[in-house]
């Protein structure tokens, strides 16, 4: 007898402990097959190699975060990242020291989103109009620096310190990524500022009548969007040391796609930073894997898409038995 | 006159909205030619009524008969195909598109497959010689650029150009020209004695009610108080029917330490708001009551910054303020509780904890980080203090009954030191317990010498609970009605 509450103990605790953190099982399940599978997936070089290709994503993904977890959206960030990738080139080009120059790309990202706020928070357009538009704007402003050609120049070896560079085992950039991931997890799950931007999230009406100024949340939120994507695009820099016009376009997709995968997890049916993390981690596994497996590269798009349906589809199930949807759409 | 047909009659109506049971039992007969008054306080079950019967809501249970045979519709167009209309109070109008295009919205008439505008526009012509309730409507006009009581008159033009047999309206004067109702009711008389039109007749102002109406049905907590017949009828036994009075010693006794004013509107003006002058002092509880849209909520939202206004001065413990700002009001100690709570207050995705700790977050957590633990522990203790029933703090606030969550959007700004506080209908959709529970937690604030400010649609709470009463009017305050001045009839008599 005793025996068999023991057992009903254990799965009580084992559903317990899975609840909302399918996805994490969904990430050991797939590191376990891809190790077994493949000879060089789980080694050194491949982890490292993982770790250098997450970074990026992970620093663009931390402020598409912190944007849709106020109601609001941003397609113009990977564009964004690659044009600011293109500047700072050229102003490292120009004899500018990087001490100046990377400190003006975060700022350049900063800008780049305060703009976003304001056509959204303060003249009230549709975050997904307003930024579809900048990003169209932005994509003719890489063509115009950059004439279509990817741009080279003169630069000191320092350069590639941020982007190439490991410390041990660990790449500097994901340090650099690390430190943030932990400063944004905090912020947002134990800070009052990150309390107000669920709530303003959730419900900005009521936000508003328990003293929150929903506008002030959101384009703090934008800002800190923008200081992620300057960091990423000076990483973006030192890691490619060129300008290609399409710099930051294949961050776009994956991004978006993590974010969409991490509002499974951990508070379904709400974007938060640690879904997004794991969502980023997630994809640049898949990705590496099948190319560990030799499939053919262009499946991982068709990978993305059907993650996304599965994702959006289980929150709606989910959702559906409380009788609502996911909250960010 | 007496041998009338009957042509509609229900039995045993009913229909609940979760917990609320909108109408009850109620069972009634038209006959051909009726001009049927419908009244009762907001939230009696007059406007769920006639939903029903115009089949834009489907009943619970009970039956309904039109022309002899048994009807049980399941859209509205099924009602309106057998010639039963409403003119809703709220006009149902397409914005975007003119006066005639609306009015035959749905039955356009065509050219082949396409609209064809100039007969539309004859027609609505037509129809409005032919009900000339307001000649000087331009038909063609957008409805957006129509006033609002030009609007409620295309709404009823809508509604006449089926062709009904019964024609439903919903507040139809409520909002038009004293010429156009009177207009509007001589039509009424007319065509049913001339077509044998039936009218379902829903108003607040009494005497046109009264004036028009062969019979008046009242109707109380979505149940039937009675059906008058036209010799029967009579204001005060009307008003008397209307109201409910074994309530009296539901709610606690009255203050009698009343003391200094803390909070003064002086000469609020906004866009709806003429020249509003009230005071609130220490130890008593004051009620605003006026029919919906006279302007009470936006009283309360100016006072908390919500609503910005044009002119006026609002004092706060004799401190003037041209602007509020609501961070300001919430540091002074002055709390708004909204209505609606799942639209105003509620966040879905919180815990309970959560949802208690939102409100002064910055006070209950002077350190940078939130600690889960600190946060629960301070939470419970608030929801124990407030009689909160839940399992556990952790759980969804949506896992509560409505009455639960009311108390904790309560503990949520009482838990820190309240000045005034102000509420917009917190009673509503919840059980007779809470609602007891609730009362007498409003007294002991006035005990303990705060002020209440309490907005409520539900005029036995009003007269049962309040020291002192402001009414309103369209926008104005009508009178002060003091302590032994509080009835329900002298309300009705400056809100009508």
């Amino acid at each position: 007898m005793e025996k068999m509450d023991n057992k009903k103990d254990f799965s009580a605790n084992l559903a317990k402990l899975i609840k909302n953190r399918e996805l994490l099982i969904i990430l050991i399940i797939l590191i376990v097959f891809f190790s077994v599978m493949s000879d060089t997936f789980f080694t050194t070089s491949n982890i490292t190699n993982i770790l250098l290709t997450t970074s990026i994503g992970g620093l663009l993904a931390l402020g598409l975060a912190l944007v849709m977890m106020c109601g609001d959206f941003d397609l113009s960030f990977a564009s964004a990242c690659g044009l600011i990738n293109i500047i700072i080139l050229i102003l490292i080009d120009k004899g500018l020291s990087l001490w100046i120059v990377f400190p003006l790309g975060i700022l350049a990202g900063v800008l780049w989103a305060g703009l976003n706020s304001l056509l959204i928070v303060k003249l009230g357009m549709h975050a997904f109009v307003a930024t579809i538009a900048t990003w169209t704007m932005c994509t003719g402003f890489i063509y115009w620096i950059s004439g279509g050609a990817t741009f080279y120049g003169d630069y000191p070896k320092s350069l590639t310190f941020i982007g190439r560079g490991t410390i041990g085992i660990f790449p500097v950039s994901s340090i650099i990524f690390a430190v943030f991931a932990v400063i944004t997890i905090l912020l947002t799950n134990y800070s009052k500022f990150g309390r107000h931007i669920y709530a303003v999230g959730d419900n900005s009406e009521a936000a508003e009548y328990v003293g929150i100024d929903s506008k002030k949340i959101r384009i703090i939120s934008f800002l800190l969007e923008g200081f992620f994507i300057g960091l990423a695009a000076v990483i973006l820099s030192s890691k490619l040391c060129s300008g290609p016009a399409t710099g930051g376009s294949g961050f776009q997709m994956p991004v978006i796609a993590s974010a969409f995968l991490g509002a499974t997890v951990f508070r379904p049916g709400l974007v938060n930073v640690g879904g997004s993390i794991l969502g980023v981690f997630l994809l640049s596994i898949i990705e590496n894997g099948l190319v560990m497996l030799n499939v053919r590269w262009y499946f991982k798009y068709i990978i993305q898409g059907l993650i996304i349906i599965g994702a959006i589809t289980s929150i709606s199930l989910r959702g559906k038995s409380k009788g609502e949807g996911p909250k960010f759409l | 006159m007496n041998n009338k047909k009957p042509i509609f009659s229900c039995n045993n109506l009913n229909k609940h909205f979760g917990a609320t049971h909108a109408v009850n039992n109620v069972s009634f007969t038209l006959n051909q030619g009726d001009i049927f008054g419908l009244v009762g306080e907001n939230g009696a079950g007059k406007s769920t009524l006639i939903k029903i019967i115009g089949g834009e809501c489907i009943p619970d249970s009970g039956n309904m008969f039109y022309k002899s045979s048994e009807i049980k519709w399941i859209k509205s167009s099924e009602a309106l195909k057998n010639k039963i209309s409403i003119a809703h109070q709220e006009p149902l109008l397409v914005f975007s598109l003119s006066a005639a295009e609306n009015i035959f919205l749905g039955q356009e008439c065509t050219k082949g497959i396409f609209i064809d505008e100039e007969e539309m526009l004859r027609k609505a012509r037509l129809l409005l010689k032919k009900y000339p309730i307001y000649p000087e409507l331009i038909l063609d006009k957008k409805v957006d650029e129509l006033s609002l009581d030009e609007r409620m008159i295309v709404e009823i033009l809508k509604a006449l150009s089926y062709e009904p047999n019964i024609l439903i309206l919903d507040e139809p004067t409520a909002s038009l020209p004293r010429k156009a109702s009177e207009v509007l009711l001589k039509l009424l008389e007319d065509l049913s004695k001339e077509k044998k039109i039936t009218f379902i007749y829903i108003s607040h102002k009494l005497e046109e009610a009264i004036e028009v109406c062969n019979k008046i049905m009242v109707m109380r907590n979505g149940e039937k108080v009675g059906i008058l017949q036209k010799e029967e009828i009579d204001r005060n036994l009307v008003i008397r029917m209307m109201i409910n009075r074994d309530l009296n010693q539901f709610y606690p006794k009255k203050s009698e330490n009343i003391e200094n004013t803390v909070l003064q509107v002086e000469n609020l003006n906004t866009e709806n708001l003429k020249n509003i002058n009230i005071e609130v002092k220490t130890g008593e509880i004051v009620g605003l009551y006026g029919l919906l849209g006279a302007g009470m909520n936006e009283i309360a939202l100016s006072i908390f910054g919500i609503n910005n206004f044009k002119e006026g001065v609002i004092s706060v413990n004799g401190e003037k303020l041209h602007r509020v700002e609501v961070s300001d009001m919430i540091n002074k100690g002055v709390y708004l509780i909204p209505p609606d709570k799942h639209r105003f207050s509620l966040f879905d995705s919180f815990t309970i904890g959560e949802n208690i700790t939102i409100t002064h977050l910055y006070n209950v957590f002077p350190e940078f980080l939130i600690s889960k633990i600190k946060e629960n522990r301070f939470a419970e203790k608030q929801a124990d203090k407030f009689g909160v029933k839940y399992e556990n703090i952790n759980q969804l606030i949506n896992e509560l009954s409505g009455g639960n969550q009311q108390k904790i959007i309560l503990t949520r700004w009482l838990f820190k030191e309240c000045n005034i506080l102000i509420l917009v209908d917190p009673t509503v959709g919840i059980d007779i317990g809470a609602k007891r529970d609730i009362y007498n937690l409003l007294r002991s604030l006035t005990d303990n010498k705060k002020a209440v400010l309490l907005i409520s649609s539900e005029i036995n709470e009003i007269v049962g609970i309040s020291d002192r009463i402001y009414t309103m009017r369209r926008g104005k305050i009508t009178a002060e009605i003091k302590k032994d001045q509080i009835t329900q009839e002298n309300i009705l008599k400056n809100i009508l």
